[in-house]
């Protein structure tokens, strides 16, 4: 590949990434106000949000890893991008792979843990330490599933996988064949959304939204961007692993779209977990749903 | 003020040609994106919920209720202002980031309202800090909120409502309000000169007698003490 164009799709993607990030948002304020018969939000809310949270006059920092900690977190879901391939683009997908993937993925927690660190508000300390529970209570499912996936393909190329998928029809696609692995894949997903009823770290009634609690501005409108690779990030990838990728736009946005309204449209009907439950629940069943499915990939 | 020449100019002039369309961009974006903290004193809370769920529903405005200071636009002070509270409103309203906004529902934050003959209570909240609207009524219903809010709207996207500047202008005037009730050693947690210098907010009244008063006995801000089991320490005096 002709190395402007592989500047051109690296810097495409994340771009793409961000318009379609930002349309999830507005989806998932929309369903909120469509169960609760509420009108909702206007179309470009999400925008108007993002503009006005980096337009504010004053910021307070907390310090140099504050401002760091929040670059990671962006930076970690904006470096994923470039390791997803969309339709027409497959960026660096095909030397990075699943494995490195998941990696970039957990780097926001990270970062979140040193910036909210700094600010040394208690309930940010509380809602870090929260999230970093439900990262490893989600993460042992999401490897679990992602092992199978990858040992059904014989490879950790998520280019190929998804060729694989799209050669073979409906047929071939990972939900049809590994059913089980999907129903797991799409519980640790929710997961690791943090909504509810897995929402422990955000918690506004108990901890104040927990690690956003001392972002004003700037840092805030940052948090919201990283919200919106991470809706993208997560719905893109069970959908390259389970249906099949896109063939064309309409299709793989439609895919997305619809992968993501089924744990939001959950979310807005239960209230929430406490940390050890949620830890024994996601150890329990999409464990056992996962090592079960990949029995039969073996 | 006797002469024209004594009207400090403060220079606004940018080069950018794009800096009037990104102005009006950030002011429409400000008005259609309020994140407000209710700071529930009193019985015109009861109003709020009404106004954000399905009967009225704020967010078709974009108007979502947030649940720390750093993170809102908009105070919302929704009835009468004690003094012990009025602390801690203020304390409140300086971690905002600016530009932020201050609401006062009820009639008692307007005049006291039956509260007026109390020790206790403060009267007028604009003499502690700018009041951008001021929603009357005992209590107003969620209609007169939302219009009241509709109204900060149009003012936002016309560039009139900032009387967040105002507070670091007039720091003295506020700040002397503020002593009198809460005594001479009254110090918040933020402070304000010094953010006045940096964000070049400063105007003729910043600095006065009270500031000066502020300053005679402010003592720095310190870390939190971060060590495991000396948190439950007395404190010095």
């Amino acid at each position: 590949m002709a190395p402007m164009e592989l500047i051109l799709e690296l810097t495409l993607m994340p771009l793409v990434a961000f318009l379609v990030g930002m349309m999830m948002v507005l989806m998932m304020r929309r369903i909120a106000a469509k169960i609760q018969r509420r009108v909702g939000p206007p179309l470009l809310q999400p925008l108007y949000d993002i503009v006005k949270l980096h337009s504010k006059r004053t910021q307070v920092s907390h310090g140099l890893i504050h401002d760091i900690g929040i670059i990671m977190a962006m930076g970690g879901y904006i470096a994923a991008e470039t390791l997803l391939p969309v339709p027409g683009m497959n960026g660096i997908a095909e030397k990075g792979g699943i494995i490195t993937l998941l990696y970039l993925m957990m780097i926001p927690s990270l970062g979140l843990a040193l910036g909210v660190g700094q600010c040394a508000n208690p309930n940010g300390s509380i809602g870090i330490a929260r999230a970093l529970t439900a990262m490893l209570a989600y993460d042992i499912p999401l490897v679990i599933v992602i092992f199978g996936v990858a040992y059904a393909a014989g490879t950790t190329n998520l280019v190929d996988i998804i060729a694989q998928q799209q050669a073979g029809g409906f047929a071939a696609w990972g939900a049809v064949e590994m059913p089980l692995l999907a129903i797991a894949g799409l519980i640790a997903m929710h997961a690791s959304l943090g909504k509810q009823p897995f929402e422990i770290y955000i918690a506004p009634a108990e901890i104040a939204t927990g690690p956003m609690v001392e972002m004003s501005g700037k840092y805030l409108g940052g948090l919201f961007v990283m919200q919106c690779f991470q809706l993208y990030t997560t719905s893109v990838l069970y959908v390259s692993l389970f249906l099949g990728g896109g063939s064309t736009w309409f299709d793989f946005l439609l895919k997305s779209f619809l992968v993501l309204a089924i744990p939001v449209s959950i979310a807005y009907l239960f209230p929430r977990y406490r940390t050890e439950d949620l830890l024994r629940l996601m150890w329990k069943w999409p464990v056992m749903l996962g090592l079960i499915g990949v029995a039969f990939v073996l | 003020m006797s002469s024209i020449n004594q009207i400090p100019v403060i220079n606004t002039k940018r080069g950018n040609p794009l800096s009037k369309v990104f102005d009006e961009l950030v002011r429409f974006c400000r008005s259609r994106s309020l994140f407000i903290l209710h700071y529930c004193t009193g019985c015109g809370a009861i109003e709020l919920p009404p106004a954000m769920t399905s009967r009225f529903d704020m967010e078709r405005l974009g108007i979502q209720p947030m649940v720390s200071p750093r993170q809102a636009d908009i105070l919302l002070i929704t009835g009468y202002v004690s003094i012990k509270t009025l602390k801690r409103v203020i304390l409140t309203y300086e971690q905002m980031g600016s530009p932020k906004y201050v609401i006062g529902i009820c009639s008692c934050t307007v005049n006291g309202g039956m509260y007026w003959q109390s020790y206790a209570t403060a009267k007028k909240l604009d003499e502690y800090m700018p009041v951008d609207l001021y929603i009357a009524g005992c209590m107003p219903r969620p209609e007169a909120v939302i219009a009241g809010l509709q109204q900060l709207m149009d003012r936002i996207h016309s560039g009139e409502a900032n009387s967040w500047e105002d507070y670091f202008r007039n720091y003295d005037y506020y700040l002397g309000n503020q002593q009198k009730l809460f005594g001479d050693n009254w110090q918040t947690p933020t402070d304000i000169l010094t953010e006045a210098k940096h964000y070049n907010l400063m105007g003729e009244g910043t600095f006065g007698e009270h500031t000066r008063l502020l300053e005679q006995h402010q003592k720095p801000l310190e870390a939190l003490d971060m060590r495991l089991g000396n948190n439950l320490k007395e404190p010095t005096e």
